[in-house]
């Protein structure tokens, strides 16, 4: 039983360690106070999950982009996800650069960081 | 079928390459953003009506993105269910033009969050990639976030962040799900992974079932289901005038649609039925999100924020039918869709135009809007029945579709929600309605019998004029009319003077509402759209 | 069955008029006038389909194959005058004509606001009720009665103030509640009852829809349980307790809209609505083949639960009424009564019940609108709205007061008037049936017995007391149950036992009259000087029968004690509702019947109250009985009538035949 998990737990750590990543952002966003660091909480949430995608994109056959040539078959890294989060990422960039542009609008407004403070001075108002 | 397929990656790529154009130009003139956006939309609606034309006399219509295998490219599909969609959005993004014009917030950075926003739309409904559909998601996520903090109040930024991270954790949720989907197949396109699922869910059901769970929790953030609709009301309350019809009535239909294609066109009805409690997990979702949205409608004093409540209540409705699993649930599903879009586009159209033209934005202000405006008025009432299902209109036919799907399956509990919404949503439209017509719009004025039937009379020959020249050019009028009471009809005036009705508004709020009544008759026709072929296919 | 567009046509004439109404909203003889001609053009399209429809054509109209527009998947907006649609459709138009006459004239009598919205909203209601009779399936049939909610929600808040936006959300909470809930949720159930065994339809059939008959074989459980959600959600317009309460307040209503809505069009479309579920969606022979087991009783018919309900509303409201001392409150829970006699009627499922429940919805119809003119009449000219008020009206309005007495004549089913035929029918039909049902025909005739019981008081008081000279009225003025000191000792009413007074006036609030002294009295006088009521009348003769000061001062003195219960009641009313009414200081004046009111008032209450003797004198040549006939022998499948005697197994081997 302990043998299993053991052994899981070693050819599948990356997966184990992604999701601790994982779960450390989605914390960060619902726990912490601040907004700059909030938004930091979805930018580690975003790469566990390009991690992710990373750490599963070893797959048996060949290469599928590389028509006609049979190179070697055994594990190679599937190039199709490596695309994918070359976009996420360019996405991800693009969220926080408006993020950050909507905190910098809000700081100036009101001139705190801070949720709880956020939220008592747009009560008085 | 010949070369019509390459109007599909123009319908993504012109809007978004347009809207560099605003900002663009607007480093030489100040004032082109409009023009721009309505050729663009205007375009985009030709092309779409021709697609849909193709589609629903040839059939399906597809484009491989740069010649590439659908196994590892990128596929654009258009099949009965997308074009209805995407008729829908360049239709509504043109009629919302017209309203923003002279409502909505100005400037050229705008309309280039309009067109993306526009074009992120299309690309939601003629995408057939689950990855493509991802990055579309985020686009018109990043879109509607900009278009929401280019409020006039700090208080929309907020709102913006808000609807950020939490819009963003839900698509990113949805990532996760197509991570663990492609792990178990191989494939991101949506035709291919219909074929290879059924082998995956034997091979390993767990993984596919947990790709779903993320799935659908992503869907449920993104379409606003209780109780993760809170960044919703929010959000439209906050966004601008303008803003707030298109994002009302596309970006969310838009959302709803994806989950819709992903559980019909490639999870089908057959893993929807035969994993344990799915089903009922999303009907419930569903049915919950109808009874809390509409209670919490109710509570409300903003009117677009109670609008907003009644979006995740009509949203509750369709995903209730998505979890129903039978052909007239998910036609139903399909027409309330456009019918919602269309009702709560001009709704929020018309509360935007109450509220910059008479000041008027909490329920208690909306007092006696029926005898200042009658025509505003009616036509909001006009659309808040065919909200609550009155038939003809088009809230009834989804209802009677989704109603019929319930029974169909025998989901009794379910069946009493759907038909029980109804009253539910009279609950807040009657306050509303009430408010306009039957309730005086100062109290002062009450106890002055004699002078408020002299008021009647004058009244009278105010509306006329009103309702002859539409309610722009009065302000002389309104001072006429002044002598009835003061304080308040002077804040009117004042307001009238700062910004004027457009034609272009009012002719909006009065298509939307007629489009409304006339849905209501093309019951039939919609379902026709849908189900010779799309549902025969999916269901068989 | 022939292609006509003379229903749509009929539907879409008062839909026109909303339009022509509300365009020309500035000069309002053109807009009353629109109102009157298109009533006349409405009865007048319905009335040239009378003939044939008697001959037994079916004028249908059907979206899909006139305009190929397909309302729902599977499902076709039809509109088609039969025979039973005649009937309601022939009864709501020809009322309307006389309606609009009198609403004109109570409108610009009491000078109301916003009457562009409440003649529009008018003529949107008949056309939705002509809607529903012509309405040829189900779906067709809850287009209209929704509408038929939502365009009379406006009519019943018309007032605007606090007691009508309640009434309004109560009305409309419950409308909707029974239509839009329950209504649909019945009607999909027969979509999918009926597309289980065939072709999926709601379209009528007379004697029932056959598909949905081996439906209901296959699955008896959810026919009953569909059965009961169609019902439920037409009885909630007719009115059937529980779901009654609406309607008392809707009364807050211009008296127009009480009496063609809500004593004709719109609680008529409910039991209109029970009418077509029970003769033309399940029909007789289905509802007898689908009993209910019912523990410890054993096998009861389906319609035996909703016949109890009715026979037990048909009394409970009588003995409401009783006590109900506004005159349209009291008419309404008679109303509530009436309809009953509808249900009961219809429930019993013999052929000649159901006769004289059919029969039954045109002469309520003529004979209540009667009562209700008659009512407004009365408060237009002179403001009075309370019973307790009216001691000797009949010197001040003797037309109106006749005719009301007709009216109530015909309610309690007195012979040669409207009412009795149809009793007399029900009646028969009970007797045929035998068995429990005679608990029926008791509850009928208990029921007559009631009627005279609430509506004599209001004639006697009218004729036959005068305003200084009038009775206790014991049903009204004492709490439930009497009070013993009146009982016993009449003479010591008001001087003895004042010490008994203080609990008096913690009872009850009407019996705060009985400590009334002088000063309170005169108080009362002034307060009536101070407004005088009629006063504000204007054209009306009404003006002329503001008094003499000086009278009053006189009169205070002369006053007997035994006075002081109805004024010390009025004073009450005063303080919670405003409203002045009661006869002024120096008594009614006296009028002559052609004086008493405009003739925009006294025509059609005339008119209408002539239709209920006529219906009740000579019923075979009014139309409407030859209609129900044709109608019962259709469904039963007969020849004739006679066919149709005896017990209801013989009635239904008839149609088997």
């Amino acid at each position: 039983m302990i043998d299993a998990a053991l052994d899981i737990l070693a050819s599948r750590y990356a997966y184990a360690l992604l999701f601790v990543l994982l779960g450390t952002g989605l914390y960060m966003v619902i726990a912490n106070e601040n907004l700059v660091k909030k938004l930091i909480g979805v930018n580690l949430f975003q790469s566990a999950i390009f991690l992710f995608f990373i750490a599963m994109a070893y797959v048996d056959g060949r290469a599928p982009i590389i028509e006609g040539k049979s190179h070697g078959v055994g594990e190679i890294a599937s190039p199709l996800p490596q695309v994918i989060v070359l976009t996420a990422i360019v996405v991800g960039i693009a969220l926080t650069a408006v993020g950050l542009a909507l905190i910098i609008r809000i700081y100036a407004e009101y001139g705190t960081l801070r949720e709880d403070t956020l939220r008592e001075v747009r009560a008085d108002e | 079928m010949s070369s019509v397929d390459l109007l599909l990656p123009l319908l993504v790529a012109v809007p978004m390459l347009l809207s560099t154009v605003p900002i663009a130009l607007g480093l030489r003139f100040d004032r082109t953003g409009w023009s721009v956006a309505a050729l663009t939309t205007t375009a985009l609606v030709a092309a779409t009506t021709t697609l849909a034309n193709v589609v629903y006399t040839d059939g399906v219509v597809t484009h491989k993105l740069g010649g590439w295998s659908p196994a590892y490219g990128i596929e654009l599909v258009l099949d009965e269910f997308s074009a209805l969609i995407a008729v829908l959005v360049a239709v509504t993004a043109a009629g919302v033009l017209a309203y923003t014009r002279v409502g909505g917030p100005r400037g050229n950075t705008f309309y280039s969050g309009y067109l993306l926003l526009t074009g992120g739309l299309l690309g939601i409904s003629v995408t057939g990639d689950v990855f493509n559909l991802f990055v579309f998601l985020e686009i018109v996520g990043l879109a509607t976030y900009a278009m929401i903090a280019s409020g006039d109040g700090p208080e929309s930024a907020v709102a913006a962040l808000k609807y950020l991270i939490l819009g963003t954790v839900g698509a990113s949720m949805y990532l996760i799900g197509v991570g663990l989907i492609f792990m178990a197949t191989g494939t991101l396109n949506m035709g291919v992974l219909a074929e290879v699922l059924p082998a995956a869910v034997e091979r390993d059901p767990t993984l596919v079932r947990a790709g779903f769970a993320f799935v659908f929790v992503g869907f449920s953030m993104k379409v606003a289901q209780w109780p993760l609709h809170t960044w919703q009301p929010d959000a439209y309350q906050h966004a601008p005038d303008g803003v707030t019809p298109v994002i009302a009535a596309l970006v969310s239909t838009a959302y709803a649609y994806a989950f819709g294609r992903l559980l019909y066109s490639v999870f089908g009805p057959e893993f929807l039925t035969s994993t344990p409690y799915l089903t009922e997990l999303v009907v419930t979702v569903g049915c919950v999100s109808v009874v809390a949205g509409s209670a919490l409608a109710v509570i409300q004093t903003d009117v677009k924020r109670m609008f907003a409540f009644s979006s995740v209540s009509q949203f509750g409705l369709i995903v209730a039918a998505y979890g129903l699993v039978t052909e007239s649930a998910f036609i139903g599903a399909t027409i309330h869709l456009v019918g919602h879009a269309v009702i709560k586009a001009g709704l929020f159209a018309a509360a935007g135009l109450i509220a910059i033209n008479y000041d008027a934005r909490t329920v208690d202000e909306y007092a006696g809007l029926a005898d200042e405006h009658p025509i505003v008025a009616g036509t909001m009432a006009l659309l808040l029945v065919s909200l609550i299902g009155i038939p003809p209109s088009a809230g009834f036919v989804g209802k009677w579709y989704i109603a019929l799907g319930a029974v169909e399956a025998q989901l009794w509990p379910v069946a009493v929600v759907i038909l029980f919404s109804t009253l539910l949503t009279l609950a807040y439209s009657a306050r509303l309605l009430e408010k306009m017509y039957f309730t005086p719009a100062t109290p002062l004025e009450a106890p002055h019998v004699s002078e408020s039937v002299a008021t009647d009379g004058g009244e009278n020959e105010d509306d006329a004029e009103t309702a002859a020249g539409a309610d722009a050019a009065n302000d002389g009028d309104a001072g006429a009319r002044g002598g009835t009471d003061t304080a308040a009809l002077e804040a009117i005036t004042a307001n009238r003077d700062r910004n004027t009705v457009s034609y272009g508004m009012l002719a909006l709020v009065v298509a939307t509402a007629l489009l409304a009544i006339s849905l209501g008759f093309a019951g039939g026709f919609l379902a026709d759209l849908l189900d010779p072929s799309f549902i025969t296919e999916v269901f068989n | 069955m022939s292609e006509s567009i003379l229903p749509l046509a009929a539907v879409l004439t008062s839909a026109v008029a909303v339009v022509l109404i509300v365009a020309s909203y500035r000069r309002p003889n053109i807009r009353e006038g629109w109102s009157v001609l298109a009533a006349l053009t409405q009865f007048g399209i319905v009335f040239s389909m009378l003939p044939g429809v008697l001959d037994g054509t079916v004028y249908k109209w059907s979206l899909q194959q006139s305009l190929g527009v397909e309302f729902l998947a599977g499902i076709d907006f039809v509109l088609r005058a039969d025979l039973l649609g005649m009937l309601f459709a022939l009864l709501a138009s020809f009322l309307w004509i006389f309606t609009s006459f009198y609403a004109t004239g109570y409108m610009r009598g009491l000078d109301e606001h916003d009457q562009t919205r409440f003649f529009a909203a008018f003529a949107a209601s008949l056309s939705s009720a002509v809607g529903i009779a012509f309405a040829g399936n189900l779906v067709t049939i809850f287009v209209f009665y929704e509408l038929l909610s939502l365009v009379t929600y406006p009519l019943v808040a018309h007032d605007g103030d606090r007691e009508a936006r309640i009434a309004g959300r109560k009305y409309i909470a419950y409308t909707f509640f029974g239509g839009g809930v329950i209504l649909l949720a019945g009607t999909v159930m027969v979509y999918w009852l009926t597309s289980q065994t065939g072709t999926a339809t709601t379209a009528f059939e007379s004697g029932g829809i056959g598909a949905l008959a081996e439906g209901a074989a296959t699955d008896p459980t959810a026919a009953q349980i569909t059965f009961y959600l169609l019902i439920t959600g037409f009885a909630v317009k007719a009115a059937v307790m529980p779901l009654h309460s609406w309607l008392a307040d809707a009364m807050v209503a211009p008296t127009p809209v009480s009496g063609l809505l809500h004593a004709v069009a719109v609680v008529k479309s409910g039991a209109f609505g029970i009418a077509r579920v029970i003769l033309e969606v399940y029909g007789p022979e289905t509802i007898r083949d689908l009993p209910l087991s019912v523990p410890g009783i054993g096998e009861v018919g389906l319609n035996v639960p909703l016949a109890i309900l009715a026979a037990f509303t048909l009394t409970a409201a009588s003995i409401i009424a009783l006590r109900k001392d506004h005159l349209k409150r009291r008419l309404a829970y008679s109303t509530t009564a009436q309809l009953s006699y509808i249900v009961l009627g219809l429930s019993m499922l013999h052929p000649y019940a159901i006769l004289g429940a059919l029969f039954h919805i045109p002469a309520h119809a003529f004979a209540k609108l009667t009562l209700f003119f008659c009512a407004g009449s009365v408060h237009v000219e002179t403001h009075t709205d309370y019973i307790s008020d009216m001691a000797g009206i009949g010197k001040r309005m003797p037309l109106t007061m006749s005719a009301f007495t007709i009216g109530a004549a015909g309610m309690a089913g007195m012979p040669l008037i409207a009412g009795f035929v149809s009793k007399f029918y029900m009646l028969l039909g009970a007797g045929y049936v035998g068995g429990e049902y005679w608990l029926f025909a008791a509850a009928l005739l208990l029921s007559g017995v009631l009627n005279i019981a609430y509506f004599w008081p209001v004639v006697y008081t009218a004729f036959f007391e005068s305003e200084d000279r009038h009775d206790a009225k014991p049903l009204l003025e004492f709490p439930a149950g009497g009070i013993r000191q009146f009982v016993g000792d009449e003479l010591a009413t008001d001087g003895g036992n004042r010490d008994e007074e203080p609990e008096l006036n913690s009872d009850d609030d009407s019996g705060a009259g009985a400590d009334s002294d002088a000063d309170s009295e005169a108080d009362y006088e002034f307060a009536v000087d101070q407004y005088p009521s009629d006063a504000d009348v204007p054209g009306g003769p009404g003006g002329s029968s503001a008094e003499g000061d000086a009278d009053s001062g006189v009169k205070t003195g002369t006053e007997t004690a035994g006075t002081g219960h109805d004024h010390g009641h009025a004073v009450a009313h005063d303080d919670q509702h405003e409203h002045h009414g009661g006869p002024p200081a120096g008594g009614w004046t006296r009028h002559s019947p052609l004086t008493e009111s405009t003739w925009l008032m006294l025509g059609p209450i005339v008119v209408i109250a002539t239709g209920a003797v006529v219906l009740g004198v000579i019923p075979g040549h009014a139309a409407f009985l030859d209609l129900a006939t044709e109608i019962v022998t259709s469904v039963f499948d007969a020849n004739s009538l006679e066919q149709l005697r005896g017990p209801l197994s013989a009635a239904l081997e008839v149609s088997t035949q």
